[in-house]
């Protein structure tokens, strides 16, 4: 109330001022009265009574002046007339204005889209309903619990397997034991991502790449609202209940043309038939950022689904889920997390099949959930951080340059101040009035820099879209926090570049800058002075900083060159991946190795394919198996660790990786693949039964069912035979048979080499070749390799329509050249090395502009020292490299002190940077020579001016 | 007679609230009625009276409107608000502290 009270007086004295003057001039006029009514009773005369009066009242204007100060708006007054005054300055030299307003636009703008960048994948808020009190569950132990079974759906940046490992994911009992026991929490839900799925039932059979099975509680406890129909509820998520499923707002806008029938609609889940029975609301696309979710599905839809691990909601041995809890009011955390981290030490200490000692102290860590679901922003955030630091640096190089500009025209309007000191302004009003000018000019710059950062924006979305698929996870835009964010980097920024010419507003020596014309002729200052002067300092700081952003770009660069000239150990040219997954509709053994076969035959005979081949996943596609074996003639004990990957016949044909040793896989190998997978696999399915009814006993049951069988033949890359074979004859070795133990469940009949191919990437560029088992593919979702002797996506009609024809229900997904796979996996990499290579031109363009505008205004500073200079004889070459040595000796000055900083700070980057060192001295080396060209260009055309100066004009000059 | 004496440094608010207090007044009603409750000690000056009055509204701490004066003339008569009445309240409370306090040291000569 008072406020409002208070707000609405300030701005009516400010813009009613003449009913507010009149008001007062009434109020006084009335207190006149009275006193010449006073002093009239008292004896004088009416005239000499109104003398009295006016004497004593003193001057009703300065009165007036008090009474306004009073009403707290001379200042605002004073703003305003700041702001009149500044507009009509900057209108006055149109040329500084644009060049200024441009400089910091490009800036600001630079900022603003990394910084939109930056919000929408790290910054933005869990889409949920007050995320300060949905905890996380993480667990932590000193050493990594003994697991069966150990998954991670990207949701949480998962430390196991190291010393004191922290992980996210939970067994199905844990969390059903902690939702039950823990009463800290007003309600608890679970989740966990999973294998993608083939959906029928809506037109063509797709896939369905991101599906979350969910807890029951799981949009209760979230506080979602559904957009259409209703969420998965409790009732829901029972083996008993009638399947059910909620689809995403954008996967029903997308799959479902956003249409209300789709709500009650049936689908088919491999099969399985579900019902839609809702929407989940917009804003909703995942708990964890950057990785949309298609469709949620209750927990108990697992079973139902029949993906390969089966008893996952029984086995205290197999940890999938993740875990969040809404604390009850007035909980506090670390109660909280006591509390739980009880029940969990004595699960995992105490049960049955101990996972953990006592003397691993295992426990649990309550995290704010906008913390610990990371999602896929744990990939992005360095880079992005970079580019932040990038821009940031660029947005330093503006300030100084602005200030330059502003410096020398505080110089020129020397004059001005002084004369209004000497009228009697006070310092601070001067200095306000600058920054007053220095804040128009930045927050103009501000406003051009949003629409820049538009552009950029967009520039970068549609980069973003052509490299992933899945676009949305990170989606830059202009909203109403970027736009704030805008704001305050603008007034920051004025506030810094003002400072320069407010400092030196403060400093005008009031007699020499009054004399006529003293501009012109440069004051005798000494030379050390010069060197130090605030412009000079400026100019270095621009250089310096350049330097430093693009030795940083150079770096980066250099890692994306090294990475694809990085030599993957085959041929990555016009080879076409495509993935089929028919385990998924019900394809098993040996139909599927039969379909297998028929399909590669089929792909073959397309005109225009030289060979076709398939395997578990695509080289280079970011997948990747790694498994221990034991290696023969090592403890019992001690485990041997390899890359594992299935392939199909003609595999090193077809990807052209060069075979060393030995032979290829023959069609009999596949098929003692076939017959070991099938035992395996048997033996699986009994294990895993078993150990629902009893877990103990499950181990005893089935002592050596495999152990009769020959071990599969297996092709392993040299990296394998330098580690583990390096004396002997590799060929026919045998390794990784063994027996059923503690850590094992099932024996395993071990392999046996037959071939040794050249070694090639597997999962990623960056990755070095591990040593590699390459077995025989058999019973399994796999990625179809062609390569083909045209351009490779020319083959897609005629790949969908065999695989249609050999059977309709298949989706095919991830259609991709081997060129769009590196792409892809270099996202981030060619992001950044393309924007930190912009920002690296940008910041030298503006050091060029800054050392120009330098050396332009000193050029014309000394235009009478250079006319008596060459009417005393100097020639215009003297001139020409006097003026150059100036601007090389600061740009000198600049480079140097910018690689000393740089050699600081880019070892900041080294886990980005691949086969260059952060001291690199090819990058550094270029770098200072193009900054050196780049100067002695700025510098030239201002010397050359110098050249032509009239020595006759020049005298006669003021 | 004596001299009037200046007003102590920041008391003037509070004799304009505490006048206020009592009853609405035109700014020559305050500056009278402190100048003969005082016994002609106080002489409140006109130049410091004015943008002491804006000062006040200004914080909200009294209002103003225009009514007739004794004479039916129109003049500008401020009133106490209730934020006002309480900050008067505190001051008050503070004054007598410190003139309680002075008034101990003085004494103990």
């Amino acid at each position: 109330m008072r406020l409002t009270t208070k707000i609405w007086l300030r701005l009516r004295s400010l813009f009613h001022r003449d009913t507010v003057d009149t008001e007062l001039d009434a109020e006084l006029r009335f207190h006149l009265e009275h006193q010449i009514a006073e002093n009239i009773a008292a004896g004088m005369s009416p005239e000499q009574a109104r003398t009295a009066a006016i004497r004593e009242f003193g001057g009703v204007d300065q009165l007036r002046e008090e009474c306004s100060d009073m009403r707290n708006v001379s200042w605002l007054q004073d703003f305003v007339q700041d702001i009149h005054y500044g507009l009509r300055i900057l209108r006055k030299s149109p040329g500084f204005t644009a060049i200024a307003v441009l400089t910091l636009a490009l800036g600001i703008g630079a900022n603003t889209a990394i910084f939109s960048l930056v919000d929408s994948a790290l910054l933005r808020a869990l889409p949920v309903s007050d995320p300060q009190s949905l905890m996380l569950f993480q667990w932590t132990a000193h050493s990594s619990p003994h697991h069966f079974s150990y998954s991670n759906y990207g949701d949480c940046d998962d430390r196991t397997g190291e010393t004191n490992p922290v992980g996210c994911s939970f067994s199905q009992p844990m969390f059903n034991d902690l939702r039950a026991r823990a009463d800290a929490f007003s309600s608890m839900a679970a989740f966990a991502g999973g294998e993608g799925l083939d959906l029928a039932g809506n037109g063509a059979a797709t896939r369905v790449d991101s599906p979350e099975y969910v807890s029951g509680d799981y949009f209760q406890t979230l506080g979602i609202r559904p957009f259409a129909g209703r969420l998965i509820g409790s009732a829901d998520d029972a083996p008993t209940a009638s399947p059910v499923l909620v689809l995403s707002y954008n996967y029903w806008r997308t799959n479902f043309g956003g249409s209300p029938s789709a709500v009650g609609k049936t689908i088919f889940l491999n099969k399985v038939p579900f019902t839609i029975v809702g929407v989940a609301e917009p804003k909703f696309d995942a708990l964890s950022p950057g990785n949309p979710i298609d469709l949620w599905l209750p927990l108990s839809a697992v079973s139902r689904i029949e993906v390969p691990w089966d008893n996952r909601d029984a086995d205290f041995n197999d940890w999938w889920l993740l875990i969040v809890g809404r604390l009850k009011p007035g909980v506090a955390r670390t109660q909280a997390q006591s509390a739980v981290g009880t029940i969990f030490f004595n699960e995992v200490v105490h049960s049955a099949k101990p996972v953990l000692k006592p003397e691993d102290a295992p426990s649990i860590l309550l995290v704010p959930s906008q913390k610990g679901l990371t999602g896929y922003s744990t990939d992005v955030s360095a880079p992005l951080y970079v580019l932040m630091c990038a821009v940031g640096v660029v947005l330093l190089i503006v300030c100084a340059n602005v200030a330059g500009l502003l410096l020398s025209r505080a110089t020129a309007r020397q004059k001005e101040f002084a004369l209004r000191f000497a009228l009697g302004a006070r310092r601070g009003r001067v200095v306000r009035q600058l920054f007053t000018e220095s804040l128009l000019l930045s927050l103009a710059g501000g406003a051009l820099g949003i629409l820049f950062a538009r552009w950029a924006a967009q520039g970068i979305s549609a980069f973003i879209d052509a490299s992933l698929e899945n676009s949305m996870a990170f989606n830059p835009h202009i909203d109403g926090r970027v736009l704030a964010f805008t704001a305050a980097v603008s007034i920051l920024t004025g506030m810094i570049f003002g400072l320069a010419p407010a400092l030196r507003g403060m400093r005008v020596d009031l007699t020499p800058a009054l004399k006529e014309g003293s501009g012109a002729s440069a004051p005798p200052v000494h030379r050390g002075a010069r060197w130090f002067s605030a412009a000079n300092t400026l100019v270095v700081a621009q250089v310096a900083l350049t330097m430093i952003v693009l030795v940083a770009a150079g770096l980066l660069v250099r890692t994306l060159a090294n990475l694809k000239s990085v030599d993957p150990g085959f041929d990555t040219r016009n080879i076409l991946t495509f993935r089929i997954d028919p385990t998924l509709i019900g394809y098993k053994r040996p139909e599927l190795d039969t379909f297998y076969a028929g399909l590669q035959e089929r792909l073959a005979a397309i005109p225009g394919v030289t060979s076709v081949s398939y395997s578990w996943r695509p080289l280079l596609g970011g997948g990747l198996w790694t498994t221990d074996f034991h290696l023969p003639g090592t403890p019992k004990d001690q485990s041997a660790d390899a890359d594992m990957l299935p392939v199909g016949s003609g595999f090193f044909e077809t990807m052209r990786i060069p075979l060393r040793l030995g032979r290829q896989f023959t069609s009999q190998d596949f098929d003692q693949a076939a017959r070991v997978g099938e035992v395996l696999d048997a033996e699986q399915q009994r294990v895993a039964a078993a150990v629902k009814t009893s877990p103990a006993a499950a181990a005893e049951q089935n002592k050596d069912a495999a152990a009769d069988l020959p071990p599969t033949p297996a092709i392993v890359n040299e990296a394998f035979i330098r580690k583990y074979f390096p004396e002997i004859n590799p060929l026919g070795a045998p390794f990784g048979a063994h027996g059923v133990d503690d850590s094992n469940p099932t024996s395993n009949p071990g392999w046996e080499i037959v071939g040794v191919v050249g070694d090639a990437k597997y999962s990623r560029l960056r990755r070095d070749v591990a040593p590699t088992i390459y077995v025989p593919s058999s019973g399994r979702a796999v990625c179809f390799t062609l390569r083909a002797g045209i351009e490779p996506l020319s083959l897609v009609p005629q790949i969908r329509s065999i695989v249609g024809q050999m059977d309709s229900n298949l989706p095919i997904f991830m259609i991709r050249t081997e060129t769009q796979q590196i792409d892809r996996q270099l996202f981030v990499e060619r992001l950044i090395a393309r924007l930190s290579s912009f920002f690296g031109l940008l910041a030298l363009v503006l050091a060029c502009i800054g050392l120009y505008g330098l050396l332009s205004y000193e050029v014309s500073r000394r235009t009478r020292e250079i006319g008596i200079r060459m009417a005393l004889g100097a020639n215009p070459a003297d001139v020409l490299r006097m003026v150059i040595r100036q601007g090389i000796a600061l740009a000198a000055v600049g480079a140097v002190i910018g690689i000393v900083v740089a050699l600081g700070i880019t070892r900041f980057l080294g886990s980005m940077l691949y086969n260059v060192k952060a001291g690199d001295p090819l990058t550094f080396t270029g770098v200072a020579v193009l900054i050196a060209a780049v100067a002695v260009f700025a510098c030239y055309l201002p010397a050359r001016r110098a050249t032509r100066v009239d020595p006759l004009v020049a005298l006669r000059y003021e | 007679m004596t001299k009037p004496v200046d007003l102590v440094q920041g008391t003037l608010d509070m004799l304009i609230l505490k006048t206020l207090a009592l009853e609405p007044a035109h700014g020559w009603a305050i500056a009278q009625r402190i100048r003969q409750v005082s016994k002609n000690v106080l002489q409140v000056n006109q130049g410091a009276l004015y943008p002491a009055l804006h000062r006040l509204e200004q914080q909200a701490w009294i209002k103003s409107e225009w009514g007739e004066s004794e004479n039916n003339r129109r003049a500008k008569y401020y009133s106490l608000t209730k934020a006002g009445r309480k900050y008067l309240e505190e001051e008050q409370a503070n004054w007598e502290r410190l003139s309680a306090a002075i008034g101990l040291v003085m004494n103990i000569a």
